[in-house]
């Protein structure tokens, strides 16, 4: 009871008299000196925690230098005083609570804790070698106080701390929930932005303890912890290279996949399980999933040249977007991750999709035939999810799935000659026999609108003009495919429901389709024409609301943007318009002045513009006929409709990234305007459109001011040169394409070469080696034979000596040849 | 993804003085490639390397942390040292300076590292030595026989390869990777006692993570 006295002591003052709060606090912050009992200690620290609520700034000034003292030295021996003394410091460090004042305090006591490295060390060291419970826990929510406020300084301390990277490991490893949790909200911002710091990790297997924490969780199906894990990971990978090859050879990368319960060994022919395709899904494991599809992304992206088999990561994006009942949103990002290139193989690859069986709130599904990936993708675009059941979807998540995914089908058709084998399959076979099958995106583009308007083929017909759009643009090869389309019996087996139908008796005169007078059908130019015109004539009736008539203008701009796309630079595609009567559809709209119609009246101005400009072919509406209408019009009031189109919200709003705007954008236009569902959007137009204006609207203009008898603004260009330099543009484009893969071509050969020669080399120092061998062996040999010369000659003058010898003797010795030469030698 | 056989992942750190070839050894193992003019690394660097042991029937998957030596790292570069199974400590055989730097390594290496950690000795760059290339033959300042004699004092394993020419890179590695197999052996790394090795067996477990999860939702 000696310390209970000596704090009473130090709380009331010696004198027994009442002392201030700024006292008691020096008082207390005295007591904190190791030189005290522990207890003693102990004592005063809970004291100053107490304090600390009301004296934030008394005690911070006084007391930091002593609690941090007792931090160091009293924190892992005495679990209480542990526990007190780091939810003090994190109290006078926090900055989320209270006055600005008081968070300003936050900072200044989070500056005097990290004045250097030691109490951070002293934190990390306290996760790896303490098991208590509230130490861990009071540090972990230390240092994520400590991070929140200044993340910089305690990452850079974390990297010289010696127990750093084991500390975090432990503290991922314990099995008390709620230390774990604290963890891995720590470890995210640990880890942000510090590529050192997530490579350490990385090498102590936070991966690994990370995916631990995620299975045992139950996965996807886990809650927030699932998900702040995966966050984790994320941060690991995202922008670090050296992380990402070495996750993506571990099985961990492969146990994405297995979250999502997708077999990553499925045979490309195989389909995708049922229990992939078909999950129940909430908000929570819609957002893990989401995490999971984004790291799947990510590796995805980064996976780099490495062509050729369509990829277990690629595959699961692609059945996820269009073959799975997950969330619209995740089908959206899917998309967007799916890496478009040659080893994508839209056309070939099989999914298999299903329904939902209607009542059976999602219980039952219907599995539909195996089709294409292509061909669902552009299912997809043009009737929604799920076969068309949720085509009446006009929330942003729906239009955005459905525009992202013609964003895929652009990228997709854009490369090599896809394009023209898809217009191809639309045009009747040479002989005539069997007329080409009607494809979905043909049949929209060819049914007349109906009216009153059936508001889910209002998009539907958007996006086929839009995906039409994508297969022709700056194509002349396609454009002259196109036109040779010729939809058979168009708008009268189109399945969409009612015809058109006069709203009230007073409707203009429906066209008359099928009843030509010669049998033969009509081309795509023709019934886009004439569509045009019907959805002009019905929107200037459209009096029933403004509803209805913005769903007009969105139709009337879908085949205003496709014609404009088209008629650019194909002047057979204009004629073709002008003689099925464009020329007087178009100029009713532009003389209409309305302050509130922007839109409509300056596309066909555009398209106007267009005409005039490509109007190169002989006919009977010539530069010459359509000049005087111009000038009646006014050339400037022209100019302006074009440049306020090029104003407006719609057309601004739209970039790469975003064609679906909130409905309705630009609302001042129509003040009576609102959303009739909660999210409702709108598309007008995608960013290819955008483009095309931003970069053609100037030529337009200029060749609207243009003499009829000028040549083409383009280059003074007859038509036929127009077509040679359009046909010349693409065989250039081709050519440069073939000298791309001719280099590339080029750089294998060279390096092969290259590694040829290299080998070369070292044949030929081996060879050089070898003959070296062999001369010094020749050289060897030489000398031998030299020794062995010098060897004879030795016997041969002793011989001579012996003979010499014999003969002195009175011996009989044979004659030698060479004797003559003896005399020499000695 | 079937490729994902092996027997034992190691885990290697590669030190020594900068510019001695750390990076380049580590990028001839992994894609048989020689950088002219590589970067120097900043921090640490992975790379991984799948190689086959005959001798012993296994295939051993070789982690490895390729770290800087420029000094103003070494604080973040120690960090990798405790758990690791094996050491490439390189110096460059015609720069005297970077064999000496060598003793200092070790040092540090000693101080954090597992004990048993295998360190194999590497004077690089010994393509620089082989007097018959015409270009600026370097001066070998460190020989053969000096390397080996401060291996053996030190109870290192030694090797002199190039880089360049990729002559005895990948041995080095495998020497390194026998001998710690050996020491699995001896049972010197239990199972699993140091960071540094990981025998298949988790990772079997890893894979099972499958079937845990598609069980998932039952058993939930
Ligand atoms: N001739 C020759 N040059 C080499 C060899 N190995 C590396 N080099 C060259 O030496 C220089 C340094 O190589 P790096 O691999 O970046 O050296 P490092 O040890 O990773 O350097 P730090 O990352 O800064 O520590 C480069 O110019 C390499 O091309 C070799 O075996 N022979
Ligand atoms: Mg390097």
């Amino acid at each position: 009871m000696e310390f209970l006295s000596q704090t009473y002591v130090a709380l009331r003052g010696p004198t027994g008299a009442p002392q201030t709060a700024l006292d008691t606090i020096s008082r207390l912050s005295d007591r904190l000196s190791p030189s005290t009992l522990l207890a003693d200690r102990r004592a005063s620290v809970l004291s100053l925690k107490g304090l600390a609520r009301d004296h934030k700034r008394d005690v911070g000034e006084r007391a930091i230098p002593g609690l941090l003292e007792v931090l160091q030295n009293d924190a892992e021996l005495d679990a209480d005083i542990g526990k007190a003394v780091l939810d003090t410091l994190n109290h006078l460090c926090d900055t989320e609570e209270g006055s600005t004042e008081v968070k300003e305090l936050g900072f200044k006591h989070t500056d005097r804790v990290l004045a250097d490295e030691k109490a951070t060390h002293k934190l990390f060291a306290l996760l790896a070698a303490d098991q208590t419970f509230y130490t861990r826990f009071g540090a972990l929510q230390f240092l994520s106080t400590l991070l929140r406020n200044r993340r910089q300084i305690v990452q850079s301390y974390f990297l010289t701390a010696v127990a750093g990277p084991a500390g975090i490991i432990a503290v991922l490893e314990d099995r008390r929930e709620i230390i774990r949790n604290e963890a891995i909200t720590m470890l995210q911002s640990l880890i942000s932005q510090s590529p050192e710091i997530q490579k350490v990790l990385t090498f102590e297997g936070a991966f690994e303890r990370l995916f631990n924490i995620i299975t045992t969780e139950g996965g996807i199906d886990g809650g927030i912890v699932v998900q702040d894990a995966l966050l984790c990971v994320d941060g690991l990978l995202r922008f670090n290279a050296s992380n990402q090859s070495y996750f993506r050879e571990t099985p961990m990368a492969v146990v994405l996949l297995s979250l999502l319960q997708f077999p990553p060994n499925l045979p490309t022919h195989e389909p995708a399980p049922q229990q992939f395709a078909l999950q129940f899904w909430d908000t929570q494991k819609g957002q893990n999933a989401g995490l999971v599809i984004g790291i799947i992304g990510m590796l995805v992206a980064t996976k780099g040249a490495n062509s050729g088999d369509l990829s277990p990561f690629t595959r699961c994006l692609l059945e996820m977007a269009l073959a799975s009942n997950a969330p619209s949103t995740l089908k959206t990002q899917s998309l967007r991750l799916l890496p478009i290139n040659q080893s994508l193989p839209l056309s070939d690859i099989l999914v298999t999709t299903y329904i939902p069986v209607p009542e059976t709130n999602g219980e039952e599904w219907d599995r539909l035939e195996p089709t294409t990936a292509l061909d669902a993708l552009v299912e997809l675009i043009l009737n929604g999810e799920y076969s068309g059941l949720h085509s009446t979807r006009r929330d942003k998540e729906a239009l955005e799935l459905r525009a992202t995914a013609a964003g895929v089908f652009e990228s997709f058709v854009g490369q090599n000659d896809i394009r023209l084998l898809i217009l191809q399959a639309m045009i009747p076979s040479e002989d005539g026999s069997a007329p080409p099958p009607v494809t979905p995106l043909l049949q929209f583009l060819a049914t007349p609108p109906t009216s009153p308007l059936n508001p889910a083929s209002v998009v539907s017909t958007q996006l086929a003009a839009i995906l039409f759009a994508h297969l022709l643009r700056n194509s002349f090869r396609a454009k002259t495919l196109a036109r040779s389309i010729k939809p058979p019996g168009a708008g009268f087996d189109a399945g969409q429901g009612s015809f058109f139908v006069p709203a009230d008796g007073q409707a203009p005169a429906p066209p008359q389709p099928s009843e030509d007078e010669d049998d033969s059908p009509q081309t795509l130019i023709q019934l886009l024409n004439e569509h045009l015109s019907l959805a002009l004539l019905s929107r200037s009736h459209a009096s029933s609301s403004d509803r209805e008539a913005r769903e007009w203008d969105r139709l009337v701009t879908a085949y205003l943007t496709l014609l404009s796309q088209w008629l650019w630079e194909d002047s057979k595609a204009v004629r073709e318009f002008l003689d099925a009567g464009g020329l007087g559809i178009l100029v009713e709209p532009v003389n209409q002045t309305s302050e509130s119609d922007v839109l409509v009246p300056g596309l066909c101005a555009l398209l106007l513009g267009i005409c005039y400009e490509f109007n190169r072919e002989p006919g009977e509406v010539t530069r010459a006929t359509i000049h005087p209408i111009l000038n009646r019009l006014g050339i400037d009031a022209l100019m302006g409709r074009i440049t306020r189109l090029r104003e407006d919200e719609r057309l601004k709003a739209v970039s790469p990234e975003s064609t679906v705007l909130p409905y309705p954008t630009s609302p001042h236009s129509q003040p009576g305007l609102k959303p009739e569902t909660t999210g409702e959007a709108e598309v007008w137009f995608d960013w290819p459109f955008v483009d095309f204006l931003k970069s053609n609207y100037y030529t337009i203009q200029r060749g609207i001011r243009a003499d009829p008898n000028s040549l083409s603004s383009s280059a003074g260009q007859t038509p036929e040169t127009e077509i040679l330099v359009a046909s010349l543009k693409e065989m250039m484009r081709n050519q440069s394409q073939e000298i791309e893969s001719l280099q590339s071509k080029l750089k294998t050969v060279l390096t092969e070469k290259e590694q040829e020669r290299k080998a070369l080399e070292v044949q030929i120092s081996q060879l050089t080696s070898d003959i070296q061998a062999a001369n010094e062996k020749r050289q060897d040999v030489e000398k031998e034979q030299e020794d062995l010369l010098v060897l004879l000659d030795e016997l041969s003058s002793k011989r001579r000596r012996d003979k010499d010898r014999l003969r002195e003797a009175g011996l009989e010795v044979s004659e030698d040849e060479g004797d003559e030469d003896e005399g020499e030698d000695e | 993804m079937a490729g994902i056989s092996w027997h034992y992942v190691l885990k290697f750190i590669i030190t020594g003085d900068a510019a001695v070839g750390k990076s380049s050894l580590l990028v001839r193992l992994t894609d048989q490639r020689f950088l002219a003019n590589p970067d120097p690394t900043l921090g640490v660097e992975f790379g991984s390397k799948l190689i086959t042991i005959p001798e012993e029937n296994k295939i051993v998957k070789l982690q490895c942390w390729d770290t800087a030596g420029t000094e103003s790292f070494r604080s973040i570069t120690r960090s990798y040292y405790r758990g690791a199974a094996g050491c490439l400590l390189v110096y460059d055989v015609t720069n005297r300076t970077t064999f000496e730097s060598c003793r200092t390594w070790l040092a540090d290496v000693r101080e954090h590292a597992d004990p048993h950690l295998t360190c194999i000795l590497v004077g690089n760059k010994v393509d620089l030595c082989a007097s018959e290339d015409g270009d600026a033959p370097r001066r070998r300042e460190v020989p053969a026989e000096e390397g080996e004699r401060f291996a053996q004092e030190e109870g290192l394993l030694f090797v002199e390869a190039s880089a360049k020419s990729g002559e005895n890179v990948q041995e080095a590695f495998e020497r390194a990777a026998r001998d710690i197999l050996a020491k699995i052996q001896q049972g010197v790394f239990g199972d699993d006692r140091s960071p540094g090795v990981k025998t298949s067996r988790p990772t079997n477990n890893n894979l099972t993570l499958d079937q845990a999860g598609s069980n998932g939702r039952c058993c939930t």
